[in-house]
């Protein structure tokens, strides 16, 4: 007898039990998949398909990040925005008095009246200066309330209280960030070329019987600042807007590739699955028609 | 020939038959015993007496047949191929499984590895970034930077653990090598001395080839038989066996005794003859796989190596972070302050914590750039696209892993199927077929019969010589 091709019952066992548990160990495999819904439970099941996997749930998280980032730059642009059209029609409601002022007709109590105005709109304009969010000045976002002192601040008159240079800028985009708050000192001037220092020196022109006139070229210099801010504001708002476009757009994206890397297709794995019980079943009846029989069935 | 020669033929027959059936029964009763090799009881013819001299009356006929030893039918040859791929294989599914359970200690890629914990380190960075006054972010900045630190520490000590239950591991396997070989050497002693004495030992035989498969799959031992039958074991060209003695193997004095010397020291675990303290250079079975999984990194050690990268990953993350995180300044001013610290007494990873107890020591702002500026936070958040940041390197760390641990699976699975295809090589040729056993069984009984009958025919030819002889006409 030769040693290949010898079958005995033994090795007949040992093939049927192998490929018994093979067929079952597929089946756990595919039912591990249907289970858990995911292809690569381990770095092993796909080494480059779990480096895609890394990189995309990070960005995912990021990009939640960068969401954020842009909702609250956002809210701050529309403080700085609604703060500084407050700001604008109060300086053209200050212009027209001015303008009024202006009349040597005028008697003294018009003048008084103007210059009470003006002197309120001054306060205004000075509350809409330091306009907070969340507790910050976001004309001088750097630093703690309030972005401009009073008229009897202890360094100075109206004395800007914000960092020269520094700038709020909040990341929306890996590499892009977008400033938020605005520079109160070149919207208002600071000090005594402050708007609101102007503003005084309007009021005690009124009040001595002067001509206050000769400020409109100032206030026309402030209310162009004004004007050149808010227009730039709106343009980083409108980069905010269409970076929060992106970033849903990009939130999408990442999500189905991420699904298409590591999501099992659930319609294959259930072919699969069917396809695996049958041979599992087939391997079954086959131990069980091979196992049964010996010589001993067919002696008396 | 003498008158009564065919009762000795016969009974010579009755004696073959049945001893020949008692083989076979022996052979069914052992049909599912593992280790088993069937036996054959092996007759010859016994010739007939030739001596010459001159009243010799034979005729040439035989005068039956014998029992002339129990055949023990197994094949050396697939013996030693399915001890050579047992080695083989041992050694490889060691190393694989060794990879399995550090990459399930890993755990990624999951919503709850380490890469996440990094990702929400560095997106709080971003958060206190954008409202340096906030106490609450930056109170959970800190813990988001104990959780980085913890979860490094925890991993390292997870592949310390496993490396220790590896060095465990190997030292009882070199216990139960040893024990095993002796065991051999005692077989090889019986053996000799049963088979000195005219008797059958293809019982012990069995248990002894068994003894010495489980020395290949432990030890990759290969065997070299003796011309009195007993067999030498060998381990790497030098004899753990030989004859009725053994050879002690030990682990070496010089041998890593902690995780952190195989990470550091540079220093991998050997084994070593107990006798003189020479390398034994093992190059198979199990135990060299997991030899090679104790190793140095630059020894294909895969736990050195990852403990290696974990110490890399943590000192990575410290010196990025804390690069910038100097430049920064508190909301007082203060500046040049580290956010991580690395105990230098301990490994990076276990040493690595965060210096900064009090949350209003996080520095995010530009100095002289206002006490609530947020820049240089964005800096630091911005590590998490850095090119050879931190999570880039983790992500080549698993990756690396993944596609080693693959190939290893994989090198494994080709060499258990070789292992097993010896293996139903091997028990095809020694297992018991039952139907053939039955066969035998119906021959032995039919030649019995006939045998039996043979002895009745003599006996009645005899008993018309005897009794009927010379009776005529009584």
């Amino acid at each position: 007898m030769t040693t290949i091709g010898r079958v005995t019952q033994m090795t007949v066992r040992n093939t049927t039990l192998g490929n018994l548990q093979d067929n079952l160990h597929k089946m756990s495999q595919l039912q591990t998949q249907m289970s858990s819904g995911v292809k690569i439970n381990r770095a092993s099941d796909d080494p480059s398909g779990t480096a895609d996997v890394l990189k995309i749930q990070g960005d995912q998280r990021l990009l939640a990040q960068y969401d954020r980032n842009a909702a609250d730059g956002e809210a701050w642009l529309v403080t700085v925005d609604s703060a500084l059209t407050t700001s604008l029609a109060n300086l053209r409601k200050v212009r027209d008095l001015t303008v009024q002022g202006g009349n040597g007709a005028l008697g003294s109590t018009s003048r008084e009246a103007l210059a009470q105005e003006i002197s309120g709109l001054k306060d205004a304009l000075l509350a809409q200066a330091n306009t907070e969010y969340l507790g910050r000045p976001v004309f001088a976002g750097t630093v703690a309330a309030p972005a401009f002192g009073a008229a009897d601040d202890a360094a100075g008159a109206y004395d800007f209280k914000g960092v020269d240079g520094a700038t709020v800028t909040r990341t929306v985009a890996s590499g892009t960030t977008v400033r938020v708050d605005s520079d109160g000192a070149r919207v208002f001037g600071t000090g005594d070329d402050s708007v609101f220092a102007l503003l005084d020196g309007i009021v005690a022109t009124l009040q001595a019987g002067g001509d206050p006139s000769d400020q409109l070229d100032a206030i026309d210099d402030r209310l162009d600042a004004m004007t050149t801010e808010l227009s730039s504001v709106g343009a980083r708002q409108n980069q905010v807007d269409s970076a929060q476009s992106l970033i849903a757009e990009s939130t999408v994206t990442a999500k189905t590739r991420l699904g298409a890397i590591q999501d099992v297709d659930l319609a294959q794995v259930i072919l699969d699955l069917q396809s695996q019980e049958v041979a599992y079943k087939g391997a079954l009846g086959a131990a069980a028609k091979v196992l049964q029989p010996t010589l001993l069935d067919f002696l008396r | 020939m003498s008158t009564f020669s065919g009762l000795g033929t016969a009974l010579s027959s009755l004696i073959a038959q049945r001893q020949a059936l008692e083989v076979s029964g022996q052979n069914i009763a052992n049909a599912n015993t593992v280790g088993y090799t069937r036996q054959r009881a092996a007759m010859a013819s016994l010739p007939a007496a030739t001596v010459p001299s001159m009243f010799s009356t034979s005729n040439g006929v035989g005068i039956g047949t014998a029992v002339t030893g129990i055949d023990r039918l197994g094949d050396v040859f697939l013996d030693a191929r399915l001890r050579n791929e047992t080695s083989g294989a041992s050694r490889l599914a060691a190393i694989a499984t060794e990879y399995d359970t550090l990459e399930a200690t890993i755990g990624e890629p999951s919503k709850t590895g380490f890469s996440a914990d990094l990702t929400s380190f560095w997106t709080t960075w971003s958060d206190v970034a954008n409202s340096p006054g906030s106490a609450s972010n930056r109170a959970v900045l800190l813990e988001r930077g104990k959780a980085v630190a913890d979860r490094l520490s925890t991993l390292y000590q997870d592949v310390s653990t496993q490396w220790d239950q590896a060095l465990t591991t190997t030292k009882a396997l070199v216990t139960q090598v040893n024990t095993t070989a002796a065991n051999v050497a005692d077989l090889n002693t019986r053996i000799l001395s049963i088979t000195n004495a005219g008797g059958s030992a293809n019982e012990l035989m069995d248990q002894r080839d068994q003894l010495i498969t489980s020395l290949s799959s432990l030890v990759g031992a290969t065997t070299r038989t003796n011309e009195d039958g007993s067999v030498d074991v060998m381990v790497a060209g030098n004899a753990l066996v030989s004859g009725g003695s053994a050879n002690a193997l030990a682990v070496g004095a010089g041998s890593a005794a902690s995780f952190g010397d195989a990470v550091s020291g540079g220093a991998g675990v050997s084994i070593v003859w107990a006798r003189n303290g020479n390398a034994a250079g093992l190059d198979g079975g199990r135990v060299a796989g997991l030899l090679t999984a104790l190793g140095p990194a630059d020894d294909g050690g895969v736990l050195a190596a990852a403990g290696a990268s974990l110490n890399a990953m943590a000192t990575t993350i410290a010196d990025s972070v804390n690069a910038i995180h100097r430049t920064a300044a508190t909301a007082d001013g203060t500046t040049g302050q580290d956010f991580f610290t690395i105990d230098a007494s301990r490994p990076a990873a276990l040493g690595l914590s965060v210096a900064i107890t009090d949350p209003s020591g996080i520095a995010v702002a530009a100095p002289g750039q206002g006490s609530l500026d947020g820049s240089v936070g964005e800096k630091i958040a911005a590590l998490a696209k850095a090119a050879d940041g931190p999570d880039s390197q983790w992500s080549a760390f698993v990756v690396d892993l993944g596609v080693k641990s693959a190939s290893s699976a994989s090198r494994a699975t080709v060499a258990e199927a070789a292992r097993a295809t010896a293996a139903s090589a091997q028990l095809a040729q020694t297992s018991v077929d039952t139907d053939e056993e039955t066969v035998n069984m119906l021959a032995f009984q039919r030649a019995y019969e006939g045998a039996a009958r043979v002895l009745t025919a003599v006996d009645e030819m005899l008993d018309t010589l005897i009794n009927r002889t010379g009776v005529v006409g009584r």
